[in-house]
């Protein structure tokens, strides 16, 4: 289905990336967004709200993150497309609900720019910690689908993206997009309504008595609204193919594993159609960059000044960093020397990469911790020292960056 | 709990509202979930009350009834701001003085003669907090006084704003080792021996203190424009002909 023209606002901007974002999810007609005010995401929020009343849409500050998530999915069970805008500490607080919204097959988009942590952290400056949280963050069992954005541009075109899968999979989705690409302005075209391919709400349209929430044989059930008659009723405990929980020991093992896997399956077996990628010379790379979000545009430059000395390196760029390439990182594993991870953290997709290279390739990361991008420099000599070292080099090696060797200018002591 | 549903439901019935969702945020037995002719929600601990705001935001038509079961110490911020900004949710807030789920540990509102080790912080006085926080309706029932309570929601679910009934409700057989209060008909009992009804009471007046009676009563009823209400209001009047108001 193609968008509402009155939900785009076609025309080329010059905004930044959270601004972008905010459009974004008008034209992918989101209705309802509840979020609390948390720098560095409150440009996104505050763009929505300004354009709210031109698209029909509703937005509210909630008390709280808790109160935010939930209101986001209280408001996708009403019927409306919904998202929420946070950052680290946000995030952290709206997992508890992330979990409900995963369990009950609740579509909505959460959209986390991330600043340095851990806590409080760096509230004004960019960081990539919050990586494996967005998978990992709530208790129990469940898959989710995260999108790294990593220019304004993209903001807008993978917000879209974000709310299409997320109606198609009926799952929480995460723009894990960081202070870099949210505060930085470029300019953002915006397509008309026709170019921009949405995917609608679908709703269960059958006889009222057989509407069934949760049926054993398909994985992605159309929804219903509440308040419409249907008598229904989600829960976030364990529960079978008509939403009720189950009250015997067997039963419930028996609808906990259905209920899970479920959850599990529905991403797991339709990781080809989710995952997006961007390639750049890795036909007969050596060496290859993995990267996802802001780093992919720092690594860039890395890649050019290794590719002048001659050095055959590709870019990997994970668009869709949940779920992980499993695939093409152990086909690429059997071709290359090594990949070169930079993230702007001390290690968190570097380990799924080293997971997914079953010691086929070396692994080398460049860490940072946060506040700024990488220099390229670090990049270019992580790039530079993959390609002289030795094959089958055991675990990940961690290339020092400059800034590093500035900061502990003598080796510290471990403990005392 | 049988007790409020079919208080619940009669309300229902009588006030004649056709989209309501209840949002609770325990576990709902299946029998009584088949008996209700709505839709209800077992949410997270403590959140009926945001994920009613959601419900009700996006689509205003519903109706949305938030049966508290964790009182209000989970999601006490919710309760307040939702009363601060008098969304359209009734709110049951079940007090049966402990969480009878999980083996009767005692809850913010526990009234210290019921637990066998008598906590020793004060119990939060929710009419007074429902009050202060701006709700349109504030009262208080046992499940004894079940007419009175049936009433009570038929007059909160035709109000429109944010309206508060606490529940005095039984958990009968998990007050172990409280040989007076055995079984429910004990409680009954003991609630109507020791309840009194006072209408219009000042709601600072009607704490729970042991060895007092529990006053009861529809305390309060105020007219506030809803969240919606003043929404529309205010961009209508920043913007003018070229805001149309969200219904």
């Amino acid at each position: 289905m193609r968008a509402n023209p009155k939900d785009v606002f076609t025309g080329a901007y010059y905004i930044d990336g959270d601004v972008s974002s905010a459009y974004g999810a008008a034209a992918a007609g989101c209705k309802f967004i509840g979020g609390y005010p948390i720098t560095p995401s409150t440009e996104a929020f505050e763009a929505f709200v300004r354009r709210a009343h031109q698209v029909g849409a509703i937005s509210i500050q909630m008390e709280d993150e808790l109160g935010s998530i939930a209101s986001v999915i209280g408001a996708s069970w009403a019927g409306k497309k919904a998202m929420t805008i946070t950052s680290g500490p946000g995030f952290s607080l709206m997992m508890e609900n992330i979990g409900l919204g995963a369990m009950l097959e609740t579509p909505f988009v959460v959209l986390n720019i991330q600043r340095g942590g851990p806590s409080t952290g760096l509230p004004t400056l960019t960081g990539q910690a919050d990586m494996m949280q967005s998978r990992w963050g709530s208790h129990g069992d469940y898959e989710i689908i995260t999108i790294a954005p990593d220019s304004p541009q993209e903001m807008f075109d993978y917000t879209v993206k974000a709310f299409n899968l997320s109606e198609k999979y009926r799952c929480p989705v995460m723009i894990m997009s960081d202070e870099c690409v949210g505060h930085m302005t470029e300019k953002v075209v915006i397509p008309s309504a026709d170019k921009i391919e949405v995917e609608p709400r679908r709703f269960y349209k059958g006889d009222k008595d057989k509407y069934i929430p949760f049926p054993v044989d398909n994985l992605v059930p159309p929804m219903v609204k509440a308040g419409d008659g249907y008598k229904l009723h989600l829960t976030g405990l364990a529960h079978d193919e008509k939403g009720y929980p189950l009250l015997t020991q067997n039963s419930k093992v028996k609808t906990q594993n259905a209920n899970t896997r479920r959850l599990v399956d529905k991403i797991r077996l339709n990781v080809d159609k989710i995952i997006e990628l961007k390639e750049d010379g890795i036909d007969d790379a050596e060496i290859i960059v993995v990267s996802y979000g802001i780093t992919s545009r720092v690594a860039i430059r890395g890649i050019e000044m290794a590719r002048a000395k001659g050095i055959k390196v590709g870019s990997l760029r994970l668009v869709t960093v949940w779920p992980f390439p499993e695939k093409k990182i152990t086909e690429l594993a059997n071709k290359v020397k090594a990949f070169v991870v930079p993230e702007i953290n001390y290690g968190q997709i570097v380990f799924e990469v080293e997971r997914c290279a079953y010691g086929k390739a070396n692994i080398v990361l460049v860490p940072h911790g946060g506040g700024s991008v990488h220099n390229p420099d670090d990049i270019f000599h992580a790039i530079e020292y993959a390609a002289k070292e030795r094959k089958n080099v055991d675990g990940i090696i961690e290339q020092k960056t400059n800034l590093y060797s500035l900061i502990f200018e003598k080796e510290y002591k471990l403990h005392g | 709990m049988s007790i409020i549903t079919t208080c619940l439901t009669n309300a229902v019935k009588k006030s004649r509202i056709k989209k309501v969702c209840l949002v609770s945020d325990f576990l709902y037995q299946r029998e009584i979930v088949d008996s209700l002719e709505f839709d209800t929600f077992h949410v997270t601990r403590g959140r009926p009350i945001a994920f009613g705001t959601g419900l009700k935001l996006a689509n205003p038509e519903l109706k949305v009834i938030a049966l508290i079961g964790d009182l209000i110490t989970l999601g006490g911020n919710h309760f307040m701001h939702a009363g601060r900004r008098n969304m359209d949710i009734v709110v049951i807030c079940v007090n049966n003085f402990i969480y009878p789920k999980i083996a009767g540990n005692t809850t913010p509102t526990t009234k210290v003669p019921f637990s066998q080790y008598a906590p020793f912080e004060r119990p939060i006085n929710v009419p007074h907090m429902a009050k202060s926080s701006g709700a349109v309706y504030v009262a208080r029932w046992t499940t004894l006084h079940n007419s009175e309570l049936t009433e009570s929601i038929t007059q909160a679910l035709q109000k429109s704003g944010f309206s508060v009934i606490e529940v005095m409700a039984p958990g009968g057989s998990y007050f172990a080792g409280i040989p007076s209060l055995k079984n429910e008909s004990e409680l009954l009992k003991f609630y109507y021996e020791n309840s009194v009804i006072k209408n219009g009471e000042d709601t600072r007046n009607v704490e729970i203190i042991p060895d007092n009676k529990i006053i009861v009563g529809k305390f309060f009823e105020q007219e506030r424009p809803t969240f919606l209400d003043s929404y529309n209001a205010q961009l209508s009047r920043v913007m003018g002909d070229k805001f149309k108001p969200y219904v």
